[in-house]
């Protein structure tokens, strides 16, 4: 482990954030932002919508859902070493891919709800991370086009009650160069920022993977077409929970106390 | 050795009849033991579906061992995937007696995780001491993740190797330790047509079978808030003709009606 990365985990422990610059260079990340225009397209020629009005206000959001099945290098960034390096480091051995999507605020777009990924679906208490998002900068962000805004250190609230009435005004915007991943405790409590620029697009991946007991975002099995799905290697179906292989987490702990024979029981 | 806590040690509550009393039962309990649910033909119906379904995975080696049983067992079987077996499985899964509790318990909407068999047979050994939602990091939550509603196809009696549980135990809200795996357990005795009712955190166990020549059949519907994946990939397995025929209620407890999580293109599959 480097010292940069040693500094991101530091920072990821005491703020639930961290940013890890150069992950891809200018230009790939500007390779991948056109690609993710064309998913977009293709997107909406698969009969989706890019506008989600319950998470947004308005169309100056540009959701982009089935970026697994609408590109190969969306299935390379998924699994980049990188961002699974991170994604054990929060969530541990056991987690799976819950959703892989795009949010491109255009001038204009504005803030969703502030929320905790982890508390929409989890309840209370929250001693431990059950999910993390991988953020991919493909466009410098900052908080006057939209960076996503965090309370740091909210993944140590434990429970709603924990919430601070002035949590709004301790948003902090994540701020990293284009080809940056912002590494986001699933219990931190953020939500997109606006884009108050005249002519800036900001485009941000949001991988998003969860513990292996809940229940993923996506459903894979559903999304993906089956040319897709034959084209993934056996670790990807496993972590897209494409396979018979489902919720069977804990069972090998118990297997210490398997019982020897009926007779010794009775 | 007994449990130490709590101190004063809960009992098994008695069968009831109606489904509010067995409300007040798993609300004080953490189960209810309802006699009667299936009854005559229905009854027949169910036990000759498992049967004969159970029979076929025999002939054919189908059989797949399950990691908490007793792991020489060569009488035991569990019978998986009930769903695509037989359609009377899935009045089982909706029988709108289990999913007023699923309701009381868990909250609406909710998942089918799994609905399997487990048959005991003569000679057949015990499980391993668990809780339901062992699979849930602790602390846990305050209330119940997860509910099972075993249908009795066959009397549940001592001898038979009816489940077992440790009264009170959903009041301790963690799982059984390893020291633990021999505590005092009580038979959930019931006649064949009832349902128990088991909050998930009940510690619990199938019972050694210690007859010569009886088999005990429970079919388990194991149910959780739809925030927990499944333990069947229903999507999958599922034979498709349950789900072109599936009630809404079932398309909701299979995971094709949702919200918020297993969406395709952040839409609900069906």
């Amino acid at each position: 482990m480097s010292g940069r990365k040693a500094k991101l985990k530091t920072d990821l422990k005491e703020t639930g954030v961290a940013i890890l610059p150069g992950v891809l260079t200018a230009t790939e990340a500007a390779d991948a932002v056109e690609r993710l225009w064309a998913a977009a397209e293709g997107f909406r020629r698969m009969g989706g919508s890019t506008f989600m009005p319950q998470l947004d206000p308005n169309e100056a959001n540009v959701r982009v859902f089935a970026l697994l099945e609408l590109d190969p290098l969306f299935r390379d960034l998924i699994r980049h070493p990188t961002a699974l390096e991170l994604v054990e480091a929060v969530l541990g051995e056991g987690w799976m891919i819950s959703n892989f999507t795009a949010n491109i605020a255009r001038p204009g777009a504005q803030s969703m709800s502030l929320h905790s990924d982890q508390a929409l679906v989890v309840p209370e208490p929250w001693l431990a991370p059950w999910s993390v998002n991988i953020i991919w900068c493909l466009t410098d962000v900052r908080a006057e086009n939209g960076g996503t805004l965090y309370v740091p250190g909210s993944h140590r609230f434990e429970r709603h009650a924990d919430l601070p009435a002035d949590a709004p005004a301790q948003l902090t915007p994540i701020v990293a160069p284009a080809g940056s991943i912002a590494v986001m405790d699933g219990r931190v409590w953020h939500t997109s920022g606006a884009n108050i620029t005249k002519d800036e697009d900001r485009a941000l991946l949001f991988g998003y993977y969860s513990a292996d007991f809940l229940r993923p975002q996506v459903n894979w099995n559903a999304l993906l077409s089956a040319q897709t799905q034959g084209s993934l290697d056996p670790w990807m179906r496993a972590r897209l929970g494409l396979d018979a292989a489902a919720n069977v987490r804990m069972a090998g702990r118990l297997l210490g106390a398997r019982p020897k024979s009926p007779a010794s029981t009775q | 050795m007994t449990l130490a806590e709590p101190r004063v040690r809960p009992v098994i509550p008695a069968p009831v009849e109606t489904l509010q009393a067995g409300l007040a039962c798993v609300a004080e309990h953490g189960l209810a033991i309802l006699p009667g649910v299936l009854a005559g033909q229905r009854l027949e119906e169910a036990r000759a579906a498992l049967y004969h379904a159970a029979a076929q995975d025999r002939a054919r080696g189908r059989e797949q061992k399950f990691a908490l049983d007793y792991a020489a067992d060569e009488t035991n079987q569990r019978v998986w995937n009930l769903l695509s077996r037989d359609p009377v499985f899935a009045d089982l899964a909706e029988h709108p007696t289990a999913l007023a509790f699923v309701r009381a318990s868990l909250g609406w909407p909710a998942l089918l995780g799994n609905i399997s068999a487990n048959i005991t047979g003569p000679g057949g050994g015990e499980m391993v001491l668990h809780a339901d939602q062992i699979f849930v990091p602790e602390p846990w939550a305050r209330d119940a993740q997860g509910l099972n509603v075993c249908w009795c196809l066959d009397d549940f009696t001592d001898e038979t190797g009816a489940t077992r549980i440790v009264p009170g135990s959903y009041r301790l809200n963690r799982a059984p330790r390893p020291d633990e795996a021999q505590v005092e357990t009580v038979a959930v005795e019931a006649p064949a047509g009832s349902i128990v009712v088991l909050d998930s955190r009940v510690w619990h166990k199938t019972g050694n079978n210690r007859t010569s020549d009886r088999r005990r059949a429970g079919v388990f519907a194991w149910y959780t808030r739809p925030i927990y994946r499944q333990q069947e990939n229903w999507f999958l397995s599922l034979d498709p003709s349950v789900r072109q025929f599936a009630s809404d209620e079932m398309l909701t407890l299979l995971g094709w009606k949702t919200t918020g999580l297993g969406l395709v293109n952040g839409a609900s599959p069906a």
